[in-house]
């Protein structure tokens, strides 16, 4: 062997391991105090120094001894076998209570309410604050905004375009983050997976072409108006709104088209299209919000 | 100040009580258990059960060995104050209402409500402190018959010479705590508005009643004379005095029966401070959400406690504004 001073590294002393820790030091100072330098790890996990100074002082209080005596004495009954000092289960702190004995308390009392009365007004609160759209930043009300049936509250996810596409939209939101105070729903939040599951799923995409067809006859059948509609292009989905009891027709439905121009011609030929009886109405959906 | 609240009992609160030196605090309330706290900081240091109604009246021997207590269940029982046992029972032909230890601790008075063709009594028993204290006397010492109107609270004077009994009718009388016999009735109150509470002073010289006639007044032992009128606005539950400075405290509320139609801001659920001397308001404590049912001061005056028809015990310990106050004569003749 040519070192047989270190016979192998795990028994070496000096090991310098980075979870220890110094030992407390204490030191008493010249006037009294003392120094208690400790060692600790911070939640960051780096090493930290606490130095304390202590300074004891020793109060005396003189107690009558049958009072020291029943400080001694055991709980029993309800509290029998319960640990030293007060249960949180009935005993607790109050509320601080002000309490200056005065003459004129009344008056005083009355000044306070007065005090308190004025803060509370809803009306004197809202007296300095200014009304303002959340869509155009007008003074007026939001719900009275004449662009309130065009655009979008300014700060809202998706304000961009309405008309713009789902797509775009949700790429517009997603990269929305945690930044601005409003609330934003989890799906729409940064980092959330893809945007989360719609309802409508996979037609989703078809809202484009879709016409929706109201005034229809109560026995109205989807294969019929498929094959009304099929005479303008290639028609991916019909959706004939039934009753959930009597499975007849409601009155109304969607006709989704491959084609979006397809879909326009329909709509332009089939408004006021005459089907058992009754006059058809055709417009383009409107996406559902 | 920051008052403590003490959760113990599940029913209204009937009677607070700090023993003679002011460490132990002791309550009973219409569940059926006395509960022992540690005045300083709340802790609970232990409950007495076996009574089978609710309790009324409790009080506690001058040494803190002692412990009576009075019920519905028509019996009034002796406790071992150290460990909770029952080791005495006396029983009544009706509910006990109020029971007092003497002054030097030998004598218990129990008030038993007129019921059922019994008439009201103030009973004497004699307390024995010798062994494990169950050796006490069967029948009281003396039976004192209120036969015109039935004696609501009672206590004893200065010495325990007189007992001083309140009664549903608005008057006070006093007895000779020897004999039994009575010696003086005053309608202290205005007629047919029962005494509440009857409290007295630290040298038992004058005393304290509190009537559902909206008053307290300050009497005196010696011959029932009205030192003093405290006028409030609502009935009154309790009235004590309090020692170190000179002040009266009146509790009270709307009658727990109309509590549920009137809110809390109407009901008046304050503990009122009066000067004693000056009979002026001089503040109000506000804390419980039912009407104050008890309130009992701390012997060294430094703290007082409150219960209430909500359940809780409130114990405040006095701060600095409580003792500096003064009126302008007072510090005058403190400067001289």
């Amino acid at each position: 062997m040519s070192r047989p001073t270190k016979a192998d590294w795990a028994d070496d002393e000096e090991f310098d391991d980075p979870s220890a820790l110094p030992p407390q030091q204490i030191t008493t100072n010249k006037d009294g105090t003392k120094t208690v330098v400790s060692y600790r790890f911070n939640d960051e996990g780096k090493k930290v120094k606490v130095t304390r100074r202590i300074k004891t002082t020793v109060v005396r209080e003189h107690v009558n001894p049958q009072v020291a005596e029943r400080r001694t004495w055991a709980k029993f009954g309800l509290e029998k076998g319960h640990a030293a000092g007060p249960s949180f289960d009935t005993t607790s702190v109050g509320e601080n209570i002000v309490f200056r004995p005065s003459v004129n308390w009344k008056a005083q009392a009355a000044e306070a309410e007065k005090n308190g009365g004025e803060k509370g007004s809803i009306k004197d609160q809202l007296k300095d604050k200014k009304v303002k759209c959340r869509i155009c930043s007008g003074e007026h009300f939001t719900a009275r905004c004449p662009f309130k049936d065009t655009m979008a509250p300014v700060d809202e996810p998706g304000a961009g375009g309405a008309e713009g596409g789902a797509a775009a939209g949700e790429d517009a939101a997603g990269g929305l983050g945690a930044g601005g105070g409003s609330y934003v729903p989890p799906h729409l939040r940064k980092g959330a997976a893809g945007g989360g599951e719609r309802m409508a799923g996979k037609y989703e995409k078809d809202d484009l072409a879709t016409l929706r067809v109201t005034n229809v006859s109560e026995l109205a059948e989807e294969q019929e108006l498929r094959d009304l509609f099929e005479r303008f292009g290639r028609v991916t989905r019909v959706f004939l709104a039934r009753d959930r009891e009597t499975q007849r027709a409601k009155g109304f439905a969607f006709i989704s088209f491959a084609d979006r121009s397809d879909a326009a011609r329909a709509c332009d030929k089939m408004d006021g299209f005459g089907y058992r009886h009754l006059i058809l109405r055709v417009e383009f959906a409107k996406r559902a919000t | 100040m920051r008052p403590i609240l003490l959760a113990g009992h599940e029913r209204s609160l009937n009677q607070i009580k700090f023993n003679r030196d002011g460490d132990l605090l002791f309550s009973v309330a219409k569940d059926k258990i006395v509960c022992a706290w540690w005045s300083a900081n709340g802790e609970r240091l232990g409950t007495y059960s076996g009574h089978l109604g609710a309790i009324w009246t409790v009080d506690v021997s001058p040494n803190t060995v002692l412990l009576a207590t009075g019920s519905a269940d028509n019996s009034v029982r002796l406790w071992n104050v150290k460990t909770g046992e029952c080791v005495k029972v006396w029983e009544f032909p009706t509910a006990v209402k109020r029971v007092e230890f003497s002054p030097d601790g030998s004598k218990v008075l129990a008030v038993t409500e007129k019921r059922m063709g019994f008439l009201g009594t103030i009973a004497v028993l004699d307390i024995n402190y010798d062994g494990d204290f169950t050796n006490q006397a069967e029948e009281p010492s003396l039976r004192i018959t209120c036969t015109e109107s039935k004696a609501t609270v009672a206590g004893w004077s200065y010495l325990g010479k007189y007992i001083i009994a309140g009664h549903e009718d608005g008057s006070v009388s006093q007895y000779d705590a020897k004999t039994g016999e009575q010696l003086e009735n005053v309608q202290a109150h205005e007629f047919d508005h029962q005494i509440n509470d009857l409290q007295f002073s630290p040298d038992r010289t004058h005393f304290l009643t509190a009537s559902k006639d909206k008053s307290a007044k300050l009497m005196s032992s010696r011959n029932l004379a009205i030192l003093k009128t405290y006028v409030a606005d609502t009935p009154l539950n309790s009235a004590a005095i309090t020692p170190k400075k000179e002040y009266v405290i009146l509790g009270g509320g709307q009658a727990a029966m109309d509590v549920t139609t009137t809110s809390a801001r109407q009901g008046k659920f304050e503990a009122r401070f009066y000067h004693k001397v000056f009979e002026d308001e001089i503040g109000r404590v506000k804390g419980h959400f039912g009407p104050l049912n008890t309130i009992h001061v701390h012997p060294a005056g430094t703290a007082y406690a409150s219960g209430g028809e909500d359940g809780y015990v409130r114990v405040h310990h006095f701060d600095k504004p409580y003792f500096d106050f003064m009126y302008e004569v007072e510090r005058e003749q403190l400067r001289r």
